[in-house]
C-alpha cells in the first residue's frame, strides 16, 4: 500500500469526522466546534461535546464494524451479495425490539437489549438448521436458513404489532429504520466493549478469510481449519451485528456496499482490505448520519433510509465497473 | 513411503455398499502413482480418505509415518499439497498473490511474508513456467494457465506430496502434455506425486505404477506394462480395447469399435 | 335466434321477464331521502328518516352525541369510548382503527360514524352496498367540533340540541383561549422517547397548548408528527417538556437529554385524560387546565 494512498484516507476520515461534528440541526462553524471540544463553557460545549462527538465516533465504529463483518461474510458464505442483515439478524431484532415495546417492558434499556437477544436468538436458529450438513455451516443452507428465519420472525413481528394494543408498537417500525439520536458517551463505552473482542477476532483471521474465499476443500489442504473459522466468523459478525442493531436500529447497506467499493481501488487481500473497509465504513455512516439530521432540519431521517437511498445507486454504479 | 493406506474400507453412510474395500496405496518421494479407474470406481474416495477428509471403516491411513487423524491440519499443509480438480476465485487476486496463499502453513495468521516467502513463491513460479504472469489478474487467464497456478500455489506449500485430481480435465493436447511433463519434472526433482486420472494412456507414459480400482476394489497394480492388459481393462471399464506398446515400452489403449476385432486388425496395421 | 326463442315456454319467458324487470327496479333508487348532506370524504348521505340506530366508530362522535343527548342511539362504540361514562354501556366492537363490518353489521344500524381515514373509505363502501348509512368527518382539530356536533344534530333530528352545544362550545372556547401576547413558555410536545418524537403546528394538542398560553417548540414543523434531535431541542431550550406517562419518565435519566436544560431542571408536564386525546366539548376545561400548569411553571 502507498504512503500516498494512507495519507489520503488517514485526510478523509479527518475529514469526515469534521463534517460531522459541525454539521447538524444546529449549524456550527469549525471555530465554534474547536471551542466546544475543549473548553467547558463555550456556548456550543453541551451540543459538541456531549451530544455530537459521541455521536460522530458511535457512527464511525458502528459503520466499521458493519463494513467488516460485511467483508467477512461475503468471504466465508462465497457469495458477494452477502451483508450482516442475512442471517435473519435484522428480524430477530425486529421481533426482539416490538415484543419488549408490546409489553410494555420497562426502563430505557427494554428495547436495545430485546433486539439484542432477538438478534441472537435468529442467529442460534440459523445456525442450528444450517448444521443439517455434517457439522460444517454449509453456505448454501445458511442462505436459506437466514431467509427462512428472517421471514418467520418478520411474520411473527407483524402479528404482534397488529394485536398488540400497547401504545406506540408502530413506532417500533421507526427505531428500527435506524438512528443515533440516542447516542451518548455511555452508550459509546457499551457499544465499544462489545464489538472489541469481535472485531479483533475478525481482523486476526484476515489471511484465512482468503483462504476460505476459494472454497472449503482448498481452503482444508492449504492448511485451514475451515469448521472452526466458520464458527468464529460466524458468531463475531453475529455479535458485532446484533450490538449494532441494539445500539442503533437496522442500518443495512454499509456491509454490503462499502466491501466491493473498496474492492474495486484496493486488493482484495484481506489484511489489508478488513482495515481499509473498517475506515471507508466509518466514514459512509458518518457522512450519512450528518444527511439523517441536516436534510429536513429539525426533523430526522432515520439513517436506515439514507444508507439505502446512497447504497442503491451506488451499488448500480459499482456493478457496472465490475462487470464493465 | 510418504502417503500410505493399508487396507482402508470406506462407507458414505450405514448401510451403504462400501465405496472402497480393503484398499491398499502407497507413494513414495520421487516416485508418481496413477489411480485410474471407470467412474464410480472409488478414485477420488480413495484421495479424499488418503488425506484424512473420510472417516475410515477399517484399515489405516498414514502421511510421512503418522495416522493422518493425528496431523494438525497446518502441519499436513506443509507436507502434502492437493491440487482439486475445480477451483472457482471470487475475488480478483492475481497470480502472485494466489501463490503466496500457498505459504498460510507456514506464515501463521498474523505473520507478514518474509524473504523465504517471497523465494519460495519465485520457485515455485519458475518451476510451474509461469514467472511472466505473476502481475496478471487470474479471471484473465486461460484452463491450462490457471490449472499451473494452482499448482505453484500447492508447490509453494513446500511439500513432500503433491496430490492431483483429474489435472488433465478440459485442456488441449499441448496443455495436457505440458502438465505431465511438469508432474513428472517435479517428482524426479524428490517429490511423491499421486495423479487420479482418466486418461489412461497418458498415466501408462509418465507414471511409475497404476492402480487400477473397480468398484471400490483394486483389481491390479503396479508397472504400467503389468497393469494394463486387454483382458483386465476390457472387463474393468466394460469395453473391449486393444492394447499396443509405444517405443519407449509403454502400453497404449485403443478402445475398439462396435464390430472391430482386435489383436489381428493391429498387427496387420503395424506391420503395413 | 327466432327458433331458439320459440322453444322456449311461456313460463320461463315470464320468468326471465320477472327477473329483468326486478334488477331494472334496484337501480332506480327507492326512496326520495329525506336527510342528506356531504360528508368530509365529499360523499353524499342519505337517510329517509332521523338515524334511530348509531354506530360510533371514534371516540370524538360518541361524546358529541351523548352531548347532544343521543344516547339511547347509539348501540356500539370503540373500545376507546370513554367518555362520558354512560358510554362504557353501549356495546363494544372493538378498537375501530380496522373495523368490523361483522359486528358492525350485526349491531343493525341505520347510520355508522367512520373516521375520514384513507383505509375507511372501502369499509364506507362496503356498508352502503349493504345499504347502511356511512358518514366520515375529520376530528383532529378544534374546529371539528361544532361543525361534527352540527353534522350528527342533522343526521339524528336533533339539530337544536347540536346548535346549543356548538354555540355554548365557542363561547366557552373563546373565554378559555389565552392572548397571544408576552412571553409565551416552550413546550416541548414528546409523544414518542425512542426516537424522539414531537408533533407539529396543526394537531390538536398542538393548537390546545397555543391556546393555554404556551408555544409549541416545533411549532414550524408542518407536518403531524417526526423525529427531532436532541440537539435541535437543546439549542431551543424548552420551558416545559410535555410528555404522554405519568412520574419521572425513563428517558429523563439517560445521558444524552442532560443536555436540555429542562431535562437537567425536571420541568415536565404531564396531564392525564381523555379530554387530551381528542377534540371535544370538554376542550375548553382542558385549555383551562393547561393554563393553570403553564403558570405554575413560569420563570
Amino acid at each position: 500500500m502507498s504512503a500516498a494512498r494512507i495519507w489520503a484516507l488517514a485526510l478523509i476520515v479527518i475529514v469526515c469526522l469534521l463534517v460531522g461534528l459541525s454539521a447538524g440541526a444546529v449549524p456550527l462553524p469549525l471555530s465554534a466546534v474547536w471551542a466546544g471540544l475543549w473548553h467547558g463553557d463555550a456556548e456550543a460545549a453541551a451540543i459538541v461535546r456531549d451530544l455530537r462527538a459521541p455521536r460522530v465516533v458511535l457512527a464511525f465504529l458502528v459503520g466499521g464494524s458493519l463494513g467488516i463483518c460485511g467483508a467477512a461474510l461475503q468471504a466465508m458464505i462465497r457469495n458477494p451479495l452477502a451483508e450482516p442483515y442475512l442471517l435473519g439478524l435484522s428480524s430477530g431484532a425486529g421481533l426482539g425490539a416490538v415484543i419488549a415495546i408490546a409489553t410494555r417492558a420497562g426502563g430505557a434499556w427494554a428495547v436495545p437489549v430485546a433486539a439484542f437477544i432477538g438478534a441472537l436468538c435468529a442467529v442460534a436458529l440459523v445456525y442450528r438448521l444450517s448444521l443439517v450438513s455434517g457439522r460444517r455451516l454449509d453456505p448454501h443452507v445458511l442462505l436459506l436458513s437466514g431467509v427462512v428465519v428472517g421471514a418467520f420472525a418478520g411474520a411473527l413481528m407483524s402479528a404482534v404489532m397488529v394485536l398488540s394494543d400497547a401504545p406506540g408498537v408502530r413506532n417500533a417500525f421507526l427505531w428500527l429504520l435506524g438512528g443515533f439520536g440516542g447516542a451518548s458517551w455511555r452508550a459509546l463505552a457499551v457499544f465499544t466493549v462489545y464489538a472489541s473482542l469481535p472485531v479483533a477476532l475478525i481482523l486476526f483471521h484476515a489471511r484465512s478469510l482468503d483462504l476460505i474465499a476459494l472454497g472449503d476443500e482448498p481452503a482444508h489442504h492449504l492448511g485451514a481449519e475451515v469448521d472452526r473459522l466458520r464458527r468464529v466468523v460466524y458468531l463475531s459478525t453475529a455479535l458485532l451485528t446484533a450490538a449494532s442493531v441494539a445500539t442503533c436500529g437496522i442500518i443495512g447497506f454499509v456491509g454490503l456496499v462499502v466491501p466491493h467499493a473498496v474492492r474495486t481501488v484496493f486488493r482484495p487481500l484481506h489484511r489489508t482490505l478488513l482495515p481499509i473497509v473498517f475506515l471507508v465504513g466509518g466514514c459512509f455512516l458518518v457522512l450519512a448520519d450528518v444527511v439523517s439530521r441536516t436534510v429536513v432540519r429539525p426533523l430526522e431521517l432515520p439513517v436506515g433510509v439514507i444508507t439505502a437511498l446512497i447504497g442503491v445507486p451506488l451499488f448500480a454504479l459499482l456493478l457496472r465497473r465490475t462487470l464493465a | 513411503m510418504i502417503l500410505e493406506a493399508r487396507a482402508i474400507t470406506v462407507r458414505y453412510r450405514r448401510h451403504a455398499p462400501v465405496a472402497l474395500d480393503r484398499v491398499d496405496c502407497q507413494v513414495a518421494g520421487s516416485e508418481l502413482v496413477a489411480v485410474v479407474g471407470p467412474n464410480g470406481s472409488g478414485k477420488t474416495t480413495l484421495v479424499r480418505a488418503l488425506l484424512g477428509l473420510l472417516p475410515l471403516e477399517q484399515g489405516s491411513a498414514a502421511v510421512d509415518g503418522r495416522a493422518v487423524g493425528t496431523w494438525p491440519r497446518g502441519a499436513l499443509a506443509r507436507v502434502v499439497g492437493v491440487v482439486g480438480q475445480q477451483e472457482e476465485a471470487l475475488f480478483r487476486l492475481n497470480v502472485a498473490e494466489t501463490v503466496m496463499l500457498g505459504r498460510y502453513a507456514r506464515l501463521g495468521p498474523l505473520g507478514a511474508p518474509r524473504a523465504e516467502d517471497r523465494n519460495a513463491v519465485r520457485a515455485a513460479l519458475e518451476r510451474c513456467d509461469i514467472v511472466e504472469l505473476a502481475e496478471r489478474s487470474i479471471d484473465s487467464l486461460s484452463g491450462g494457465e490457471w490449472k499451473r497456478v494452482r499448482i505453484a500455489r500447492a508447490l509453494a506449500q513446500e511439500p513432500r506430496a503433491l496430490v492431483l485430481d483429474e489435472p488433465t480435465a478440459s485442456l488441449d493436447v499441448r496443455h495436457e502434455m505440458e502438465l505431465f511433463e511438469l508432474i513428472r519434472q517435479l517428482v524426479d526433482g524428490g517429490l511423491a506425486g499421486l495423479v487420479i486420472t482418466h486418461h489412461l494412456n497418458l498415466a501408462a507414459r509418465f507414471a511409475d505404477r497404476i492402480i487400477l480400482l473397480d468398484r471400490g476394489v483394486v483389481v491390479a497394480e503396479g508397472t504400467p506394462a503389468e497393469v494394463m492388459n486387454r483382458e483386465t481393462l476390457s472387463r474393468v471399464f466394460e469395453w473391449p480395447v486393444a492394447v499396443t506398446t509405444w517405443s519407449d515400452g509403454s502400453p497404449q489403449v485403443v478402445p475398439l469399435r462396435v464390430g472391430e476385432k482386435s489383436q489381428r486388425t493391429i498387427n496387420d496395421h503395424l506391420s503395413s | 335466434m327466432p327458433s331458439r326463442l320459440s322453444r322456449l315456454s311461456r313460463p320461463s319467458l315470464l320468468l326471465i321477464t320477472a327477473i329483468i324487470a326486478g334488477a331494472a327496479c334496484r337501480q332506480a333508487p327507492a326512496v326520495h331521502p329525506s336527510i342528506s348532506l356531504v360528508d368530509d370524504a365529499g360523499d353524499t348521505v342519505r337517510l329517509a328518516a332521523p338515524a334511530r340506530r348509531v354506530v360510533s366508530l371514534i371516540p370524538a362522535s360518541t361524546e358529541l352525541l351523548f352531548g347532544i343527548g343521543a344516547d339511547s342511539a347509539v348501540v356500539g362504540r370503540t373500545s376507546y369510548c370513554d367518555y362520558p361514562p354512560e358510554a362504557k354501556a353501549v356495546p363494544d366492537l372493538g378498537d375501530g382503527i380496522k373495523p368490523n363490518i361483522e359486528a358492525v353489521i350485526a349491531s343493525r344500524p341505520d347510520l355508522v360514524v367512520l373516521y375520514n381515514s384513507g383505509q375507511n373509505a372501502a369499509v364506507a363502501g362496503r356498508l352502503r352496498e349493504l345499504g347502511i348509512a356511512a358518514l366520515r368527518v375529520n376530528t383532529d382539530a378544534l374546529s371539528s367540533v361544532p361543525r361534527v356536533a352540527r353534522i350528527l344534530g342533522k343526521l339524528i333530528g336533533r339539530e337544536k340540541a347540536a346548535d346549543s352545544l356548538a354555540a355554548v362550545f365557542d363561547t366557552a372556547l373563546a373565554s378559555a383561549t389565552q392572548p397571544q401576547a408576552g412571553r409565551r413558555p416552550k413546550v416541548l410536545l414528546l409523544v414518542w422517547e425512542q426516537p424522539p418524537m414531537t408533533i407539529g403546528r396543526g394537531s390538536f394538542l398542538s393548537e390546545l397548548v397555543e391556546r393555554a398560553g404556551g408555544e409549541n417548540l416545533f411549532a414550524d414543523v408542518a407536518s403531524s408528527s417526526g423525529v427531532v434531535s436532541i440537539e435541535a431541542v437543546a439549542a431551543r431550550d424548552p420551558d416545559l417538556i410535555f410528555t404522554t406517562v405519568e412520574g419521572p419518565s425513563a428517558f429523563a435519566t439517560r445521558p444524552e437529554w442532560q443536555v436540555v436544560p429542562a431535562v437537567r431542571k425536571h420541568r415536565f408536564l404531564h396531564v392525564s385524560g381523555s379530554e387530551f386525546n381528542r377534540p371535544s366539548p370538554r376542550s375548553p376545561q382542558a385549555i383551562r387546565q393547561l393554563t393553570v400548569k403553564l403558570n405554575e411553571a413560569r420563570p
